[in-house]
C-alpha cells in the first residue's frame, strides 16, 4: 500500500513540475462562427440547408486564405451544433458555443420555438446572434444582440393582402390556418387585419382553422366555398399545402389560392403536383429566373447537393454574410472575444443597404431587417418564378 | 452516486495483479471519503485545469470529461484521456484512499448524530463539488441543472409507473401545467413583460417567492392529475395509458388556445431563478420526500395495488384513495420540475411538451429501473449524459441511444437498478 501512495505522490510532483514549465503558452486567434441548427428532430431538411449553406461559405473563406479584418487575415472555423429542434437543446447549444467554443457570432436557430429561448442566452452573454428564419417578434424584442435575416409576419401579412388587391381586385377573402402553430396563426391574423383595412370590415368572409397534423379539411373548405370567397389565403407548411390545395380542387373551389413563405420549400411542388401550378405566394426569394449573386448561389448549391436550395439555405447564407460584413467592418480584432463580440454587434446594427441574395437589408433598432418581399408564381413546369417585388 | 465511483476510479491505471488489491483497499473508503476525493479533484481542475489543458494541446478544459471533444476531434483522445486521468481518476483514488482513516472516523462520529445532520453534511459536500465543478464553465452548469430537473421528473413518474404499476403518459402535460402556472405567477408579480405588463412587486423580492411559484406550479399539476384520476378509477393498464395520453393532448391544445398566456407563440422572459443552489435544493428535497413516501405505509399500499388490486382491497387497503394520492403526488413533483424548467430555459411553448418529451421521460424511468429511487436517479443522469455526450454524432445518436435501450430491456427487463430502496444509513455509514 505504501508503495502505491509513493507512486501517486511522485506522479503528482512530476505533473506539477510540468505545469510550471509550460506556463505562459499562447493560443492563436481563430474566428469561430456558431451554427445552431436542427440537424435531427422534426425538421432535419431545414438543418441540412443551413449546414450546407454555412459550409459553402466556409469554402469561400478558406479559398481566400482566411477572413481579412483590418490588415490581418484570420483563420475561420465553423462550430455546428445540433439543437434537435428542441428549445432546451437550443439553449444548451448556444451556451456551449459561447462559453466552451468561444464563438464570435451565432447563426440560428431557425424556428422560433428554439430561437426565442436561445436568443435570451445570446443576449445575456453579449454575443451577437442572427436568426435567419424566425418570425416571432419576441426573438429580437428588447435584445440588442439578437438580429434576424427575414422579414416579420406583421410585414408579410399586409404584403400578401396588398398584392391580391392590386393583382385581382378581389373584395372577399377566405383564410384557412393551423390554430396550434404560431407561425400560420400569427400570419393569418395579420393578413385578416390588413385585408379588412383595405376592404372594410367583414371582407374576410370565412376564417377557418384546424389543428396540426389534421389531414381532412373538407368541412372547412366546404364552408369556404359556400361563403362566396373569391380567393383563399393559407399560410401553411408544404405538407399541408398539398392536401389543402388538392382537396379544395376536388370540392370544386377553383379560385386562386395564395400562400406565404412557408410554401417556399422544394417539397411543395413535388407533393402537390399540377394542382399547385399557377398559384402565388409571398416569400424571400425566387429560385427560377434569379439573377446575379442569387443565381450563382443557387447554381453552386444545386451542383453540389443535387437540389434547388429553399429559402432557409438562402437566408442562412445571407445571415452568415451579414456576420462576415460586420466582422470586417470592425476594422481589426483585439483577440479578446468578449470585446470583439460587442464590436461586431455594433457594426451589425449599423449595416445599411446590405446586398443579400434575398434582397437588400437595413436593420431597424430592434434588429429586424427592412427588406422587400418577393411574390412567386409556381410556373406550369412547377418552378418558382419571380413575379413581382413588393417593398414596404 | 457515491457507490458508482469505485469502478471508474480503478479501471484505468492498474495492471492485472494490482487491480484486486486496489479494489480491496478502496472498498474501505466511506461515502464521505469519496466526496472529499471528488472535491479535491474538482478543485485541482479549477486551479490548474487550464494550464494543464494547454500543455496537453487541448483547446480548453474539457466540459464533460472530454467526451464531446473526442467525438468531434478523435485525434485528441490521448490528451483527453490523460487529462481525465490526471485531474479526476488519480486524485480521486489517491485522496479517497489516503484520507480513508480519518473519513472513516468522521463517518463513525456522524453515525452517532441524528441522520438528518449526517445527510446535510454529505449534501453540503456534494453541493460544494457541484459548485466548483460548474464554476469552470456555464455550459457544464446548464447541463448539470437540466440533469437535476430530469432527476425530479423521472422520480415523479416512477411513483406512478413504477410503484403504482400504472402506465401514465400524462407527465409532459403535468410539467406544462407546472411550467405555465409558475411562469404566470412570476411574470405577473415580478417581471415587466409583453403579456401581463408591468410588475406588481419589485423584482428583488422575487427569489424569495420562487419556492411559492414552484408550489403553485406543483399544485396546478396535482389538480390536473385529479382530472385524470377521476375518470380513470374504473380503468387499469392500457385504458389509463390512453386516458392520460389524451390528457396530455388536452393540456397542450388548451394552452395553444388561451391567448392571454401566449397561445402557440408561447410565454417567454421568465426571470433566471433556477440557479444551482435552488435546483440542487429542489432535487434534494424531492428525493428525500419521494424516498420517504415510497417507504411509508402509503408506499407499501401502492405496491399492493400494483401487485393485485382485489387482494389489496380485501386487505383493507383503500385502493381508490391510494391511487388518487399517488397520482397527485407524482404530478405535483412533475409540476415543480416544470417550474424549474421554465425558469431555466426561460421560454415555454405548448409544442415543447409533447410526445417527444414523453418518450424521453419514459426512456429515463425504464432505463434506470422501476420501483427504485436509486434507479430513477441513475436513469435520468445516464440518459441525459449519454444524449449530451453523443450529440456530435448527430443522426447516429438516434441509433445508438435506442440500441442501448433495447439491450438494457433485453438483459435487464426491469431496468438497470430496479426494486432497490435507498438505504441512507448504509450508504453514509463507515466502512470498517
Amino acid at each position: 500500500m505504501r508503495k502505491l501512495s509513493t507512486v501517486l505522490v511522485l506522479v503528482f510532483s512530476v505533473m506539477l513540475v510540468m505545469v510550471f514549465i509550460s506556463c505562459g503558452k499562447k493560443r492563436e486567434t481563430i474566428i469561430k462562427i456558431g451554427i445552431n441548427a436542427p440537424i435531427t428532430g422534426d425538421i432535419p431538411k431545414v438543418g441540412e440547408g443551413s449546414k450546407f449553406a454555412a459550409q459553402m461559405w466556409l469554402e469561400d473563406i478558406e479559398k481566400a486564405g482566411g477572413l481579412q479584418v483590418g490588415d490581418k487575415k484570420y483563420p475561420v472555423a465553423l462550430v455546428i451544433e445540433d439543437n434537435e429542434s428542441k428549445a432546451e437543446s437550443a439553449v444548451k447549444a448556444n451556451t456551449k458555443m459561447i462559453t466552451e467554443d468561444g464563438v464570435m457570432v451565432i447563426i440560428g436557430p431557425q424556428s422560433s420555438k428554439q430561437a426565442v429561448p436561445a436568443g435570451g442566452v445570446a443576449n445575456d452573454y453579449q454575443t451577437p446572434m442572427i436568426s435567419p428564419w424566425s418570425t416571432n417578434p419576441d426573438t429580437t424584442k428588447d435584445r440588442p444582440f439578437v438580429f434576424r435575416a427575414c422579414f416579420l409576419d406583421p410585414f408579410q401579412g399586409p404584403v400578401a393582402a396588398k398584392f391580391v388587391k392590386e393583382e385581382f381586385g378581389f373584395t372577399r377573402a377566405a383564410v384557412l390556418y393551423d390554430v396550434a402553430s404560431d407561425y400560420p396563426k400569427g400570419l393569418a391574423e395579420f393578413f385578416k387585419k390588413a385585408w379588412e383595412e383595405i376592404n372594410g370590415p367583414d371582407s374576410v368572409v370565412a376564417y377557418e382553422s384546424f389543428t396540426t397534423k389534421d389531414t381532412d379539411f373538407s368541412s372547412q373548405l366546404t364552408k369556404i366555398k359556400d361563403s362566396g370567397a373569391e380567393f383563399l389565403f393559407t399560410p401553411q407548411y408544404y405538407n399541408e399545402v398539398a392536401l389543402i390545395v388538392k382537396q379544395a380542387h376536388e370540392l370544386g373551389f377553383n379560385n386562386p389560392i395564395i400562400g406565404s413563405d412557408s410554401w417556399g420549400s422544394a417539397e411543395t411542388v413535388s407533393l402537390c403536383g399540377e394542382d399547385c401550378y399557377g398559384l402565388f405566394f409571398s416569400t424571400h426569394y425566387a429560385a427560377a429566373g434569379a439573377q446575379g449573386a442569387t443565381k450563382e448561389f443557387i447554381d453552386r448549391y444545386q451542383q453540389k447537393h443535387g437540389y434547388v436550395p429553399d429559402d432557409v439555405a438562402a437566408l442562412t447564407w445571407d445571415a452568415i454574410r451579414l456576420a462576415q460584413q460586420a466582422i470586417e467592418n470592425t476594422g481589426g480584432l483585439t483577440g479578446d472575444v468578449k470585446k470583439d463580440r460587442i464590436a461586431v454587434r455594433d457594426q451589425l446594427a449599423k449595416i445599411k443597404d446590405f446586398a443579400g441574395i434575398t434582397g437588400n437589408m437595413t436593420f431597424t433598432e430592434e434588429g429586424d431587417p427592412i427588406k422587400c418581399a418577393v411574390i412567386v408564381r409556381i410556373s406550369d413546369q412547377g418552378e418558382y418564378e419571380f413575379y413581382k417585388q413588393v417593398c414596404p | 452516486m457515491a457507490t458508482q465511483i469505485p469502478q471508474t476510479a480503478t479501471s484505468e491505471h492498474a495492471t492485472a495483479g494490482l487491480l484486486p488489491r486496489i479494489g480491496r483497499s478502496l472498498a474501505t473508503v466511506p461515502a464521505l471519503g469519496w466526496l472529499v476525493g471528488v472535491l479535491c479533484a474538482v478543485i485541482i481542475e479549477y486551479v490548474i485545469g487550464d494550464t494543464l489543458a494547454v500543455m496537453l494541446y487541448l483547446p480548453k478544459v474539457p466540459a464533460l470529461f472530454g467526451t464531446t471533444l473526442v467525438l468531434k476531434q478523435p485525434l485528441l483522445f490521448p490528451s483527453a484521456l490523460l487529462f481525465v486521468l490526471l485531474v479526476y481518476v488519480l486524485p480521486i483514488g489517491a485522496v479517497a484512499r489516503l484520507s480513508a482513516g480519518w473519513t472513516n472516523r468522521a463517518a463513525v462520529a456522524l453515525e452517532r448524530v441524528p441522520i438528518w445532520l449526517s445527510v446535510l453534511v454529505h449534501l453540503g459536500l456534494l453541493y460544494a463539488v457541484l459548485h466548483v465543478w460548474t464554476e469552470a464553465s456555464d455550459y457544464r452548469l446548464q447541463v448539470a441543472k437540466l440533469i437535476m430537473i430530469a432527476v425530479m421528473l423521472t422520480l415523479s413518474i416512477n411513483v406512478i409507473n413504477g410503484y403504482m404499476g400504472e402506465f401514465s403518459c400524462s407527465h409532459p402535460g403535468f410539467m406544462a401545467l407546472g411550467a405555465y402556472a409558475s411562469s404566470v405567477f412570476t411574470l405577473l408579480l415580478f417581471k415587466q413583460d409583453r403579456l401581463f405588463g408591468a410588475a406588481l412587486l419589485p423584482e428583488s423580492l422575487g427569489p424569495y417567492f420562487f419556492p411559492i411559484a414552484l408550489v403553485i406550479g406543483g399544485a396546478a399539476a396535482a389538480l390536473g392529475a385529479l382530472v385524470v384520476a377521476i375518470p380513470s378509477f374504473r380503468t387499469r393498464g392500457d385504458y389509463l395509458a390512453i386516458i392520460s395520453l389524451a390528457f396530455m393532448f388536452i393540456v397542450k391544445s388548451a394552452i395553444e388556445n388561451i391567448e392571454p398566456i401566449g397561445g402557440p407563440r408561447g410565454m417567454g422572459g421568465q426571470p433566471h431563478w433556477s440557479t444551482l443552489p435552488a435546483v440542487f435544493a429542489g432535487m434534494a428535497i424531492c428525493i428525500w420526500i419521494i424516498n420517504n413516501f415510497v417507504r411509508s405505509t402509503m408506499g407499501k399500499a401502492l405496491n399492493a395495488v400494483r401487485d393485485n388490486e382485489i387482494a389489496a382491497d380485501a386487505m383493507t387497503v383503500n385502493t381508490r384513495r391510494t391511487k388518487m394520492v399517488a397520482f397527485m403526488f407524482g404530478a405535483f413533483w412533475a409540476g415543480v420540475a416544470g417550474g424549474f424548467y421554465a425558469h431555466e430555459v426561460r421560454h415555454v411553448t405548448p409544442g415543447s411538451f409533447g410526445i417527444q418529451m414523453l418518450a424521453e421521460i419514459l426512456a429515463m424511468v425504464y432505463f434506470g429501473g422501476l420501483n427504485s429511487v436509486v434507479g430513477s436517479i441513475v436513469g435520468a443522469v445516464s440518459i441525459s449524459m449519454i444524449s449530451e455526450i453523443l450529440k456530435p454524432l448527430q443522426l447516429y445518436k438516434w441509433i445508438i441511444i435506442p440500441l442501448i435501450l433495447i439491450l438494457v430491456m433485453i438483459f435487464r427487463p426491469t431496468g438497470l437498478v430496479a426494486f432497490r430502496d435507498f438505504d441512507i444509513k448504509r450508504i453514509l455509514g463507515a466502512r470498517r
